[in-house]
């Protein structure tokens, strides 16, 4: 026997080639990525001079007193300001709502939904725009977005449950600066985004996504006595509400026109007492109604559709009548451009990363000169951070002071390389504008034409410079994504290469036992290979439904079970197929799940219900299938069903009702559940193989007739194989009767039938597996396994965006917020398939007898590898492949107009399915080593015990 | 075709099979023409209409030419061996669409008529060959369609193309869920493209292994 793989040395080649993955993943991953800002610091009273020329005066300006300061912003710029500002943010309430689309009004009944709102917009007090909302469209990144008018990074969504304070240049820490006082009442993302900063708040949690209605209290109840007052500058409402609403039921929830209703009035609220008695001119406040995002039809938000990008911007209380708001709202703008616009009308500078640009609407009152200003310092703003970005771009022959009136007419056309492009596109700007300057004032009212020119050459420079920005991802190191790339193939090299050297082991050595005993050999099939060629690239292709048929084996006996199996293997396929359609093209088809939620809630929860006792007693089923009915097995049996009658009491009590989900006794009845079944699962893990009998005669082995054939006698008797395989299937049972159990507490009602499904799934690989006799092949199973798995967290309702991640259930059970808790469980939701279909590897390894194949003079650690390569390394080596393909896909893709949008999320989910691949594998290791390790020593023990005796 | 008929029964196997490849590889392109020129219907404007011309066409080539391979000449006629490819038509179109659905094809009765058509064409591609050449000999169908061990060339020019016009039709299924947005991305329309491509190419191949096993044998024979 020639084994060039010791167990030593095949651990440490995995352990290796996982490292190196992890390695290369990690530098790739922070490569690629982009880590924000180009600028650092804060802008001060230098951005109201142009950029091009160097700092006259001393960076003294940050140190003045605040009242100082905000005069001297206001002499520097020569705005008249705003005093006060109401900024009402409305969570995921999509612009469509209230300005329609495709220049129709909104539908009869969201006009009717906001009265108030909607006769502003008509008398022209109140200008709306549709602001488009960069991707990922989550609360924390857009925020960020409004208040720094910087685009983050894409990351930013990773930190989306771990808020921190937000420490770029921003409006709110201007504001600081000239001595405002700011209030905020909601959502306490603002509170984590600037700590310290609010004089009063009242923070509410965003993340129990059940409650509609005491979320929206919390922050109204303040409005009465805020308004009264007048020692605040800065109100920041966050108003939750909608998008829970949007999160239960979707667009069209019952919910939905109550709740608008409820903003229209604090809008109106809002207007009545503060502006609208304020036209004499003394105190000029402003409200600014903003959404974050928007939402798809079924509520979730995260993506990149027009559903959920179309985020409102609407500025209620500026002096100017507008009397065709159409003209506004025709125009896209985006949602970074509230940044500057609010800046500017407040007269402080527009932060520094900004890549917004001023929306054209909003300073209608202000007098021309004082427009052309604005633009001017937007302008200059962005040639700052252009300036960062493009180092070469100086644009010389800008005029500091005064103004060379040779060059004027000489632009006429921009072209070339950006940095000619943008540098020309702002000499126009500036140059005209300067002429217009020189002017005489009296003729100015009369050169309308002229003015507009410098408008629009202004818009176009800004327009340029910001599209640039905002599209322009910072450099990408190369080294550092090279390296990673490189280093994933080394890996995924290193996987494959144990695999196939492993491989041709196993068949040695079964060539050898079969010519010894005169086996039949099984040879290679070509259904197999071609199968799981079709299917590996099936799956790493975003394609969505993968489905696995077995080689047809040709067999004796156990052929019927086999067939059976398969049978029902490919029909709760193809229902779970069937029961949400994914895939972009078939979102909107019908399904099984949007059938039954059309037929109403009562339905589902009876088919939840249903599925769930169903899945109990599967489970209990598969237990008297071991055969052991010990006092032992019964009682962890027992406990397990305590614990799943209590999950359908939970469903059966609480689960969608909307209202009372969020109450103390269903938290702590989850509570109860959760600590339960963990401690059930630990406790079977750790103490089953201690106390699990041990056989000590020959009787009780030959009983079995499988490993009387493959396995020598001596070997039986000196290693705890059977004891194993029955230890194995008790734990193997209890993960997969705890994970169900998990899954049909936190999964949302409509899913508890497909996770029946792929129990049933399981059972029948299991099945199949059991029946294969000693010549089936183990890799081709457990890649099975993996893809079934795959497939069914499609099937569960997920897909390649991050919108149809199920943020509700995460926070299932939560008496306070804790990042790490609401991660873990929303990790679990996503993945549960996947894992899952990880866990029942080892039942699957308890019910295999393919590695029974042992040669004669074998030792624990030959058993061990033999148990353990095949169920570790084709996980870890199948994710190997598909992660290093999509890191050179999305390498190849990193021009492409949706890399942020369809790629990058795509590959957030394979590195985190990667994780899930790592965390499976280890249980599984786990498990079988310490099982066997537990039941080898007290077997040896026993044999010094009997020896001693004797 | 004509001089197709004259050959005598027991003339060599591979110069039938030669032939019968001819009259096989050219009505699936001549159809596609017709229906495009004569009646101005293509896959993508009417996906059913084309494919029941195609299996309409198809469907008495198949059986005649097959039918010169059946097996055991002397308890099967002709007209048996046609039969029963006949009946087979039906048998393997529910198969295919059995698998069809199974493995993702929508259900309900929008697509029904497609489905129903498409798989008369896989019949017609698959089933059909094996049942007129075949009958019900068990064994000869698991050589084929259970451990693809064809032996000889009646074999091969049964299993290659059933095996190409399969995989053919798995491999056009890619496109489907892609976001391309083009009209030919539904069901059936690339499923059948594949099919014929596989269907063809298989063919084809067949073809060159008949063809060069015959003149290896002709060597031999010298």
């Amino acid at each position: 026997m020639s084994s060039s793989l010791t167990c030593a040395k095949l651990t440490i080649l995995t352990i290796t080639g996982v490292t190196i993955q992890i390695i290369g993943l990690s530098l790739f991953v922070y490569g690629f990525f982009p880590v924000k800002p180009a600028l650092s610091g804060v802008s001060g009273a230098e951005s109201f001079r142009p950029p091009t020329c160097t700092p006259l005066h001393n960076q003294t300006d940050s140190d003045l007193p605040p009242h100082n300061l905000k005069s001297l912003y206001k002499e520097l710029s020569g705005i008249a300001p705003f005093d006060r500002l109401v900024l009402m943010v409305i969570d995921g309430l999509p612009a469509e709502f209230v300005l329609g689309k495709d220049d129709k009004p909104p539908p009869k009944a969201l006009m009717d939904a906001m009265p108030y709102t909607q006769s502003l917009l008509a008398n022209g007090m109140a200008i709306g725009y549709h602001a488009k909302a960069a991707p990922p469209t989550v609360t924390m990144p857009r925020l960020k977005a409004m208040v720094s008018g910087a685009i983050g990074g894409f990351l930013d969504v990773a930190f989306n449950f771990n808020t921190q304070a937000l420490l770029d240049d921003n409006l709110l820490g201007q504001f600081l600066k000239i001595g405002w006082k700011m209030v905020m009442f909601g959502d306490e993302t603002w509170l984590k985004l600037f700590p310290g900063l609010f004089t009063r708040h009242d923070g509410v949690g965003s993340f129990f996504v059940k409650d509609t209605v005491q979320v929206d209290q919390n922050v109204s109840r303040h409005l009465g006595d805020e308004l009264s007052r007048d020692d605040w500058d800065l109100m920041v409402l966050h108003y939750l509400g909608l998008d829970h609403v949007g999160h239960i039921g979707g667009r069209n929830s019952i919910l939905m026109a109550p709740k608008l209703l409820e903003m229209d009035k604090v809008v109106k609220m809002i207007h009545t007492s503060v502006i609208a008695g304020q036209e004499n001119g003394q105190g000029q406040t402003l409200l600014v109604v903003v959404s974050d995002h928007g939402m798809t039809y079924n509520g979730n938000h995260g993506g990149s559709s027009f559903e959920e990008t179309d985020s409102l911007a609407l500025f209620i209380g500026l002096r100017n009548h507008v009397s065709d708001y159409a003209l506004y709202t025709l125009n896209t703008v985006y949602q970074v451009d509230v940044a500057p616009t609010l800046a500017l009308l407040f007269g402080v500078p527009i932060p520094k990363n900004n890549v917004g640009v001023l929306l054209s609407g909003t300073f209608g009152s202000f007098t021309d000169d004082q427009q052309l200003k604005a633009l001017e310092l937007n302008s200059w703003q962005l040639l700052r951070l252009l300036q960062a970005q493009l180092p070469g771009l100086s644009c010389e022959n800008s005029p500091c002071d005064g103004f060379s009136d040779d060059q004027g007419c000489r632009i006429n056309k921009c072209s070339g390389n950006i940095e000619n492009t943008i540098c020309c596109l702002y000499l126009k700007a500036t140059m005209l504008h300067s002429s217009w300057r020189l002017k005489d004032v009296s003729s100015r009212p009369y050169s309308r034409e002229d003015y507009s020119g410098i408008v629009a050459a202004y818009y176009e420079f800004l327009k340029t410079a910001s599209e640039w920005l905002s599209r322009r991802v910072t450099d990408k190191p190369v080294n550092l994504l090279a390296f990673g790339v490189a280093a994933m193939m080394l890996s995924c090299l290193i996987l494959l290469s144990l695999i196939f050297s492993f491989y041709k082991e196993v068949y040695n050595m079964k060539m050898q036992q079969c010519f010894d005993s005169k086996y039949s050999m099984h040879t290679w099939s070509l259904v197999e290979t071609f199968v799981l060629g079709v299917i590996l690239i099936l799956v790493s292709l975003p394609v969505e439904a993968s489905r696995s048929l077995f080689g047809l084996y040709k067999g004796n006996k156990k052929i019927a079970f086999q067939m059976c199996s398969i049978f029902v293997l490919i029909i709760s396929g193809r229902t779970l197929r069937g029961w949400h359609q994914g895939g972009v093209n078939w979102t909107y088809l019908p399904d099984i799940s949007k059938w039954l939620e059309k037929a109403g809630s009562n339905h589902v929860k009876s088919i939840q219900l249903v599925s769930g006792l169903l899945m109990i007693s599967l489970c209990l089923f598969a237990l008297s299938l071991s055969g052991s009915r010990r006092k032992i097995s019964l009682a962890v049996g027992f406990s397990f069903l305590m614990f799943g009658l209590l999950v359908l009491q939970h469903i059966q009590k609480y689960q969608d009702n909307i209202f009372v989900s969020s109450n103390y006794n269903a938290t702590l009845l989850v509570q109860i559940i959760f600590a339960g079944l963990g401690i059930a699962t630990i406790g079977t893990f750790v103490a089953y193989p201690w106390l699990m009998p041990i056989c000590i005669s020959k009787i009780c082995s030959s009983h079995h007739s499988f490993m009387s054939g493959s396995v020598p006698i001596e070997i039986q008797n000196e290693y705890p194989l059977l004891e194993l395989k029955n230890s194995l299937y008790l734990i193997g049972w209890a993960y997969l009767f705890c994970w169900c159990l998990l899954q049909l507490l936190l999964q949302q009602p409509i899913n508890a039938l497909p996770m029946l499904l792929l129990f049933v799934q399981i059972l029948a690989s299991l099945i199949y597996a059991s029946n294969g006799g000693v010549h089936h092949k183990q890799w081709v199973e457990i890649a099975a396994l993996y893809y079934l798995g795959m497939a069914g967290h499609f099937a569960l309702g997920n897909s390649n965006t991050l919108a149809t991640i199920d943020v509700a259930g995460a926070f299932i059970g939560m008496s306070s917020y804790s990042t790490l808790l609401s991660g873990i469980l929303m990790f679990i939701i996503t993945y549960a398939s996947p894992s899952f279909f990880l866990l029942s590897i080892v039942m699957y390894i308890s019910v295999d007898t393919s590695y029974l194949v042992i040669p004669q003079k074998a030792d624990s650690e030959h058993l061990l590898k033999n148990m353990l390569a095949f169920p570790c390394l084709v996980p870890l080596g199948v994710n190997s492949i598909i992660l290093t393909a999509y890191t050179i896909v999305l390498l190849l893709m990193r021009n492409h107009l949706f890399v942020w949008s369809v790629f990058s999320p795509k590959y957030l989910y394979v590195c985190a399915t990667t994780l899930c691949v790592y965390i499976g594998v280890s249980f599984v290791a786990a498990t079988v080593i310490y099982s066997y390790l537990v039941l080898a020593l007290r077997k040896r023990m026993q044999g010094f015990s009997s020896i001693d005796t004797r | 075709m004509s001089t197709n008929e004259k050959v005598s029964a027991d003339a060599d196997a591979d110069v039938v099979c030669v032939q019968l490849m001819l009259g096989l590889v050219l009505p699936l392109p001549l159809t596609l023409f017709i229906a495009h020129n004569l009646y101005s219907i293509n896959l993508l404007s009417h996906p059913s209409l084309t494919l029941s011309l195609i299996s309409v066409i198809q469907c008495p080539i198949v059986l005649l030419l097959y039918g010169r391979l059946r097996k055991n000449r002397k308890h099967c006629s002709y007209l048996k061996a046609a039969g029963r490819g006949l009946l087979g038509l039906p048998i393997g179109a529910l198969v295919n669409a059995l698998g069809a659905i199974a493995l993702g094809a929508p259900v309900g009765t929008q697509y029904f008529s497609q489905t129903l058509n498409w798989s008369l064409m896989m019949s017609l591609f698959t089933i059909v060959p094996a049942a007129t050449v075949f009958g019900s000999s068990w064994k000869d169908w698991q050589r084929i369609f259970a451990h693809t061990k064809p032996m000889g060339s009646v074999d091969v020019i049964i299993c290659l193309p059933a095996h190409g016009a399969i995989i053919g039709a798995w491999f056009g299924a890619w496109p489907m869920p892609l976001d391309w947005e083009r009209p030919w991305q539904e069901w059936p329309i690339c499923v059948s493209y594949g099919a014929m491509a596989g269907y063809l190419v298989a063919m084809v191949a067949s073809f060159g292994y008949v063809a060069v096993r015959a003149r290896m044998q002709h060597v031999k024979r010298e």
